[in-house]
């Protein structure tokens, strides 16, 4: 199913991209992000389409790339387009609060290192068991397993939030 | 710590519903009359989600990733990157703008209706309207023969085209339908008491038949904030919808319900709504029951029956995104807050009446 979505929209995309200052890895950035946008779209279960699910994705895309051209203080003052586009603004705003949240993540699971880390992703992201988790650790019992896993998330807690601040 | 770590586990139960009805009860009891508890839940709660979404994300990515290794990314680039014959990539980029022009070609075929007071119907209602008066001083003569005060009213109304708009912002920008104003030589517009302003175009949108206003009458003052918010999802079929307007010189109320998620022949930027407008509708907000913009009443379909066109909401906020941002540098937002949801329909009538403005054009 993601495999066919995937393949399907992705030339699209290319070619928006190849053909406004962008390169294969850019292309692969940006379309990969506007799927995230339309997986949380979807999750987030206010997703009613009211266009082709092809304009929206380009118009996810589109917006996407053209910010970060901004960024690359590329010029952008012709855009040549490939396809219809519709208002994503809202969908926009959720999603940089969600990518903030997803990176925050991100760099405070990097900085809480082993074997914190992969006791956090197996517990709360794979649904491990504490038992499972036990013995993948070579803990001697659970309530060991569980005292790390706490002290873990108390130290993961806090570098999340500290980042907050910043 | 021993302690911290049960509370965690309690917590984590709870959340995930691993808990019996009774102890569940009892944790909500404890809940209830400890604020630090309850205030641990709620972050860890926060906290638990990002971090799932944290590992749906990085899940997908990975699973992307292998999707995309199956590509032929090579080949693709070749077909579909900067063309470099000059006549292939003319027709590649404005492929688009052939579309728009070969649709502007048909819509210029098809018939709309659009709802306009004409000066007909102005004349008609001034008709009726002058028969009321001699009606009135007919009676006032004879009450004035009996307490001998009182002067007849004086009607004026030499505009000749009217339509509805309603505030975007407190500071006075208008949202209306592009046809009310087009082609017009001056434009006024009265608030609910039927104070006149004069105004100024902003800007005007003929793709989605929108244009701005801006009140430049020193006598406007600053509304307070808007009561209403726009709405940027689409709304479903079925859905009981409202609006205000101006068909004659008090606010009319009009209710009906979206009939179709599209258009006029599928046009995807309007709703079709099944609603009694008459001309001077146009322009009008359209609202739902929680007093959430979702629309611009536009257009009326010649000879069917109550098929209304209004266009979607979230083309005004691109509208909206062309207003220029105001002293302080800071963008021009919608309201995000809808302080009517809570209150009942007069309620909500009666506080968005100060918002919404009869739209007087002289052609």
């Amino acid at each position: 199913m993601l495999n066919k979505l995937y393949a399907g929209y992705f030339p699209m995309v290319l070619q928006f991209i190849l053909n406004n200052n962008g390169d294969e890895d850019d292309a692969k950035d940006v379309y990969q992000e506007g799927i995230i946008v339309l997986y949380n779209k979807i999750k987030g279960g206010d997703f009613e389409l009211s266009s082709k699910l092809k304009t929206y994705i380009y118009s996810v895309c589109r917006r996407i790339w053209l910010k970060k051209l901004a960024q690359y203080s590329k010029k952008t003052s012709s855009v040549a387009d490939f396809e219809d586009i519709i208002a994503i603004e809202e969908d926009m705003e959720q999603h940089e609060e969600k990518d903030q949240q997803f990176e925050k993540m991100e760099v405070a699971l990097t900085s809480l290192g082993e074997p914190c880390k992969t006791i956090i992703q197996d517990f709360y992201i794979h649904n491990l068991s504490m038992q499972d988790i036990c013995e993948k650790f070579g803990y001697t019992n659970t309530d060991n397993a569980k005292t790390q896993k706490y002290k873990c998330l108390q130290r993961l807690k806090k570098l999340f939030f500290q980042s907050e601040l910043k | 710590m021993r302690n911290e770590i049960e509370l965690e586990g309690i917590i984590e139960d709870y959340l995930n519903g691993k808990l019996t009805e009774a102890e569940a009860k009892e944790f909500e009891q404890l809940r209830r009359n400890d604020p630090a508890i309850d205030h641990k839940v709620v972050a860890h709660k926060v906290f638990l989600e990002s971090l799932r979404s944290y590992g749906a994300v990085t899940d997908l990515k990975q699973k992307m990733d292998e999707a995309h290794a199956r590509i032929d990314v090579e080949t693709l680039s070749r077909k579909l990157g900067p063309h470099p014959s000059f006549m292939v990539n003319i027709w590649r980029k404005n492929r688009a703008a052939m579309g728009v022009a070969a649709s502007f070609l048909l819509l210029s075929f098809a018939v709309l209706y659009s709802i306009q007071q004409n000066t007909e119907q102005i004349g008609s209602v001034e008709q009726v309207k002058r028969d009321l008066t001699s009606l009135k001083s007919s009676q006032s003569s004879l009450i004035r023969k009996i307490n001998s005060t009182a002067s007849a009213p004086k009607n004026e109304n030499p505009a000749n085209y009217g339509g509805t708009g309603f505030a975007l912002t407190a500071n006075g920008y208008i949202l209306t339908s592009l046809h009310v104003i087009e082609g017009a030589e001056s434009i006024t517009v009265l608030d609910n008491q039927g104070q006149p302003y004069k105004v100024r175009v902003v800007r005007t949108d003929s793709q989605y038949d929108l244009a701005i206003l801006k009140i430049t009458d020193d006598k406007f003052r600053i509304l307070s904030n808007l009561p209403y918010r726009l709405k940027h999802d689409n709304i479903g079929m079925g859905e009981e919808v409202y609006t205000l307007g101006f068909p004659k010189d008090d606010a009319v109320y009009g209710r009906g319900y979206v009939s179709s998620g599209t258009g006029y022949n599928g046009d995807t930027t309007q709703y079709q709504v099944s609603i009694p407008v008459n001309p001077g509708n146009s322009g009008g907000p359209l609202l739902d029951q929680k007093g959430n913009i979702i629309g611009v009443i536009s257009a009326k379909q010649n000879q069917v029956d109550g098929a209304t066109f209004a266009v979607k909401s979230k083309y005004i906020q691109e509208a909206l995104n062309s207003i220029p941002n105001d002293s302080l540098g800071n963008k021009v937002v919608f309201s995000k807050k809808n302080s009517l949801q809570v209150l009942s329909k007069p309620k909500q009538i009666e506080k968005i009446k100060d918002y919404v403005f009869m739209i007087k054009v002289y052609k």
